[in-house]
Formats: C-alpha cells, structure tokens, sequence
C-alpha cells in the first residue's frame, strides 16, 4: 500500500480503504497545510483549508480519472483556490488595523534574532503580500512545484508566473530588509 | 546542448525563483549553470538570492494536528454494508417463518392494540381538557405579556439568512 501510485490509492479510497485513505494523508496532508500555512498565515485556518480538500478527495473519489492529471496537483489547485477565496472574503471584513504589524519591535542591531521571532516576522511578510504573489511564492518557492504547475493552478501564463514571483520577492526583500542583514552578520561572524 | 542565456536573463531568473537551481526553469537551468560556471557577476546576483532564501526558510512550518487527522479519517469514506450472513434461527422462528414467510400478521396487530389501549388509559388519567373559544380568551387574556409573546411569534420576521440555509 505505501509504495501504490496515488491513483491507486484514490481508488482504493472511493471503495472505502481505510488504509488507502491513511497513507494518502501521509503522503499529501502535511503539503497541503505548508502551502495553506504561507496562503492563510495562521495553522488554524491552515487546517481548515486542508479538511476542506480533503473531504473533497473523499466525496469525489470515485470520479477521479487516473493519468487525467497529476493528484499531488490537483490537491495544491484545490487548496490555492480555496485560500484565495478565503482571503477574498476576509479582505472584505477585516479590519487594517488587525493586519500583521511587521514594524514593530525591531531588534537592535547586535541582538541575535530568535528563531520563533524570525519566523513571525517572515510570516507577517508574507501576509503583508498580494495574494497572487503570496500565492505565487507559496507554490513555487515553498511547495517547490515547477513555474509551468504554478501557472496552471493560477491559471495564467508563466510569463506572469514570473512576474508574480519578482514582485513578490522584491517587496519580502523590502520588508525583510532587518532580517536579511542580520543573518548576513551572523553568517559574518561564524565564518 | 544548452542554449547561452545573457546574465541580464540570469538576473531575472534568479530574481523570480531564487537561488536554488531546482527552482529555476527546467529548460533554462542548465544555460544558467553554465553562466554560473563562469560569470563572477552572476554568482553575486546568485549569493544576493541566497541571502533571502535563507531568510524566507525561517517561515514557521507546523505538522498536521492529531485532531485534523482523526476527524478526517472518521469522515472517510466507508466500504459497502455487507449483507450480513444469517445467524442460526431458532427452531421456532424457523416454523414461524414458515407458517408466515413475510412475517406474522399477529405482530403488527398487536402493537395496534397495545397502541390503542396506552392512548385510553393516558387519556382517562391527563388533566388536559378541550376548551372552548371564551376559555381560550379567558385563559390568555390574563397576561399582556402573554398576547406580545403571540403576537411576537406570528410577526413577519425577517430570518437571518443562515437560519433558512
């Protein structure tokens, strides 16, 4: 069972494998919240995503056509648009004022940054982000999917894949300016 | 052989993907690594993409809660019921089912009867009588209160639109 294609194993899903379902988890579950993770900003909401495209796969599993497209795919597609649907709500409801404040607090320069604090900091970044480029970075850089894969779940050209992606870099490295110097010191320091 | 990419595309490369040639384009990876072998200006753009990479690795990752797991392994999808194989019958249920093979017409009515004798005797012991009109008004009428309530309850109220859903 470990080592079946996954097309195999959705199928084993549909007739209601248990350990089908299992190892299909193990295999995508922890993807799909990453990549909710970096979209949503929060593990809460990441989870929720996930169920989300999970109990999809249970409820259509018996429709999957094995070789019609690449499971793992379909999983981030499914998961990219539910994120962006859910950021689209929020952005309707939330107030600026509950936005990630990535400003505050800055370090001093000689103080080394805690690793929990550096990751708080490049999370709020990447909240601070439009959701395309978030979204664009979240697939390409932290899922590691190809820039064609990318460009299909967006459902642009990879040319704009591209274009997500500089402008989505350039203004983490505006935002992350602190950060990126103080690992530069600390690289610095222990060489 | 790999087509020669200028270091102004190598800048754009890295500048969308990063540092890691992994990320790159598949069919522009290798002209890029060639470059890299031989441009020191590109191994600058390189080092400046693997500043922020570095940083941008430091995102919090969190595994699957336990919970997550288990409430979508209980909304899993179930094999087909099984008809369930036959458990040995008794010799009499085998005669009834005999006598009777789509089942005893005694059964369903005897539960009419039981039925029929509960309703007279909860009926001969309840305190719950039939008023007429005036009783009616003369019992709500009492309480103002009471009449808001009922009107209250009949009012056209606009549901919040979850409710209906």
């Amino acid at each position: 069972m470990q080592e079946a294609s996954d097309d195999k194993l959705v199928a084993a899903v549909a007739r209601g494998d248990g350990q089908a379902c299992a190892v299909l988890m193990q295999r995508h579950l922890g993807r799909i919240v990453a990549l909710a993770r970096r979209m949503m900003g929060n593990q809460a909401d990441a989870e929720e995503v996930a169920q989300e495209v999970f109990l999809r796969v249970w409820t259509n599993a018996e429709k999957w056509e094995p070789g019609r497209a690449q499971f793992g795919t379909w999983l981030h597609r499914v998961a990219a648009n539910l994120c962006l649907d859910r950021l689209r709500r929020q952005r309707n409801t939330v107030d600026i004022d509950e936005m990630p404040d990535l400003v505050s607090g800055d370090p001093a320069p000689d103080q080394r940054l805690e690793a929990d604090e550096l990751a708080a900091r490049v999370e709020a970044a990447l909240q601070q982000l439009p959701e395309r480029q978030r979204a664009a970075i979240a697939l390409s850089h932290y899922q590691g999917l190809s820039n064609i894969e990318t460009a299909e779940i967006l459902e642009v050209s990879v040319e704009a894949v591209e274009s997500l992606l500089s402008r989505g870099r350039r203004q983490l490295r505006t935002l992350l300016a602190t950060e990126k110097d103080g690992l530069l010191r600390s690289r610095e320091t222990s060489a | 052989m790999n087509r020669e990419i200028s270091l102004e595309r190598f800048a754009a490369i890295v500048d969308a993907y990063g540092a890691s040639p992994m990320r790159w384009p598949a069919d522009e990876r290798g002209a890029a690594e060639a470059l890299l072998a031989i441009s020191a200006d590109a191994r600058a753009l390189l080092d400046e993409a693997r500043m922020l990479d570095g940083v941008l690795a430091a995102a919090p990752v969190e595994v699957p809660s336990d919970a997550l797991v288990a409430r979508l392994m209980a909304a899993r999808p179930r094999p087909a019921t099984p008809v369930p194989a036959g458990k040995p019958r008794s010799i009499f249920r085998e005669l009834i089912s005999a006598i009777w093979p789509n089942g005893s017409p005694a059964i369903p009515a005897g539960a009419l009867a039981a039925s029929i004798m509960l309703g007279i005797a909860l009926g001969s012991v309840s305190e719950i009588a039939v008023l007429n009109g005036s009783q009616i008004a003369a019992a709500s009428g009492e309480s103002e209160a009471d009449e808001r309530l009922i009107a209250l309850a009949l009012a056209d109220i606009d549901w919040p639109e979850e409710w209906i859903q």
